[in-house]
């Protein structure tokens, strides 16, 4: 927190930013017979995916579709993938979209993005029918007819990839206990999952182990944020936080562009402040790395539009 | 501006077109225009000895109108890359041959052979096409390989035969053999199908909104549900109206084969 930190109903907001990096990223669509198939292999392909540092990918549910926003006029769900390079991330949506949406019945699976470089959707995944596989190009489309036990699988060939992606937006939620830092959490998950083009990819939404990079082991690229550990206070060599302060969560935001993102963080951002003191939450900050390993930086006073732009060009928001 | 070229000089011999694109009349005056070569019989011609040339075209934006009656003009945007053309009455033999881009629509009939090997682009014909139309070229494996076929008229025998990709309606009935020998692609059809429908063809689809073809002992009861799939090909042939409005909310039947070639081709029964 510095001198230059506003309070808005009896909340703290830190002359702080959030510091993101540049990913690749894809939508799918994913339809079956009722929704709740939909949403089982959508659950199912999004599991496993909160971070990059060990799942390969960061995934999750952006929105259920209804049956006249869907390619075949079935209930669907849409579902963002990020990865750090092109290449992961089509092995994840080839690995996931295989064993969890393939499997799961009366799925189909489309892309969701138009524009980017192709990955590969039911191109690979084909060759699960063994010869019977059929393919059919609709209105300059390709799609995959593979036969399955109930019927057949038809995925579209790719979807697309865009490079726009943005990952690692996040607010941290400073709350006097645990019960107001959950409270003021979900109040933020709720708002932000309003908005398209965004995910949150941890459990409900809300990290509560923010990490910092390196650690004393030496095999270990990242370890626990001591500054904004409640229970390392005094005793860390430095610490983020007041006495007050009792408990911490964080919100990480990906979505497909920077002005995504930063849609989401000042939505974020204005639930928090709506939660207010009153609520418990007594303060908001960012994680970043002191701004020298992300070039997106999300200044959250700029982002309420409480702050002067910045004077020299580059950065974000 | 659109540069029209009106038929008022029919000659004895039928005239080959071949060449004459938006692509190769771009920026040329009317006299540059007049003077290209047209096949006629063994030799050539100027094309002003039989077209009057009005216009000219001056942008990607601007179409090439064929006026007259072209019914014995033969390869009308043969070999068409891009650009739009139309043909205001009957058209010869090899209308939209080899189409690999862009659009020609004649608004009229058109002799054997439309659409023949076409690869991309919009070929539609207002009217009724002769037999052959998207099919092969004498000794050639494949037909009509991309694009978009319409017929709003009537067509002759082997329509779609050896077709491997794209898709190609009719509105109305179709002659005998209609999508013999397919290797892919989508074929559908309002009217009725004369005999051996889909015979040989390997895989493809062949799509019936009207009444139900002679079905060969080739091919077999199709089961099991490809509601996703049907509904992806009903609403984009729906979009092209005519008897195909309606196939979404159709229930259909599937008939799979033909069973003596490779097997992998529909039947698919739309009609009421």
């Amino acid at each position: 927190m510095t001198d230059a930190a506003q309070t808005i109903n009896g909340v703290v907001i830190d002359d702080g930013f959030a510091e993101a990096f540049p990913m690749r990223a894809t939508r799918i669509v994913v339809t079956a017979h009722e929704i709740a198939w939909a949403r089982h292999a959508a659950v199912a392909a999004t599991g496993f995916a909160t971070s990059v540092i060990a799942c390969g990918c960061e995934a999750a549910i952006e929105c259920e579709l209804g049956a006249d926003e869907t390619p075949d006029g079935r209930p669907g769900i849409s579902v963002l993938l990020f990865a750090m390079s092109g290449k992961e991330l089509a092995k994840q949506v080839e690995r996931r979209v295989g064993q969890c949406v393939l499997t799961c019945p009366t799925t189909a699976v489309f892309a969701g993005l138009a524009d980017g470089e192709p990955i590969a959707l039911g191109k690979n995944l084909r060759f699960f029918g063994d010869g019977w596989q059929t393919a059919k190009v609709i209105a300059g489309t390709r799609y995959w007819r593979i036969p399955v036990m109930d019927g057949e699988f038809v995925a579209q060939e790719t979807t697309a990839v865009t490079k726009n992606a943005v990952g690692g937006g996040n607010l941290l939620l400073l709350a006097r206990d645990t019960g107001a830092a959950l409270a003021a959490a979900e109040a933020v998950v709720a708002a932000i999952r309003r908005l398209p083009n965004v995910i949150l990819p941890f459990p409900g939404g809300v990290v509560r182990s923010g990490s910092k990079v390196g650690s004393k082991y030496p095999a270990l690229g990242a370890s626990t944020n001591d500054a904004f550990c409640p229970s390392l206070l005094g005793l860390a060599r430095r610490s983020e936080l007041t006495p007050e302060i009792g408990s911490v969560m964080e919100i990480v935001i990906d979505g497909l562009s920077e002005a995504d993102v930063a849609a989401a963080m000042t939505t974020g951002l204005q639930a928090a402040i709506g939660v207010g003191a009153a609520g418990g939450l007594l303060r908001v900050a960012a994680g970043n790395y002191g701004g020298k390993l992300g070039p997106y930086h999300f200044h959250l006073l700029r982002l309420l539009g409480r702050a002067a732009p910045p004077a020299a060009p580059g950065g974000a928001a | 501006m659109s540069l029209r070229l009106t038929l008022t000089n029919p000659p004895p011999l039928r005239l080959d077109l071949r060449g004459i694109t938006p692509a190769a009349l771009a920026g040329l005056g009317p006299d540059a225009i007049a003077a290209l070569p047209l096949g006629h019989g063994p030799r050539t011609l100027p094309l002003g000895d039989c077209f009057r040339v009005d216009g000219s075209l001056d942008d990607d934006e601007d179409v090439l109108v064929l006026a007259g009656d072209l019914s014995r003009v033969d390869r009308i945007g043969w070999q068409l890359g891009a650009g739009r053309m139309i043909v205001d009455g009957p058209a010869g033999d090899h209308a939209g041959g080899c189409l690999a881009g862009g659009s020609l629509r004649v608004i009229g009939s058109a002799g054997l052979l439309a659409g023949v090997e076409m690869a991309g682009g919009l070929l539609r014909i207002e009217g009724d096409a002769g037999d052959f139309a998207a099919g092969t070229l004498p000794g050639s494996m494949d037909g009509m390989r991309g694009g978009t076929l319409v017929v709003t008229g009537r067509v002759g025998a082997r329509f779609a035969d050896r077709m491997r990709r794209g898709t190609a309606v009719v509105f109305g009935d179709a002659g005998d053999f209609l999508g013999a020998r397919m290797v892919a692609g989508t074929v559908a059809l309002g009217g009725r199908a004369g005999a051996h429908a889909g015979y040989g063809m390997r895989r493809g689809s062949l799509v019936f909104a009207g009444p139900a073809p002679a079905l060969a002992p080739t091919f077999v009861p199709g089961h099991g549900d490809v509601a996703v799939f049907w509904q992806l090909l009903a609403r984009d042939l729906a979009r092209l109206g005519g008897p195909f409005a309606a196939l979404p909310g159709a229930a259909i039947e599937r008939r799979l084969g033909d069973l003596a070639a490779d097997g992998k081709g529909e039947l698919i029964l739309a009609g009421a």
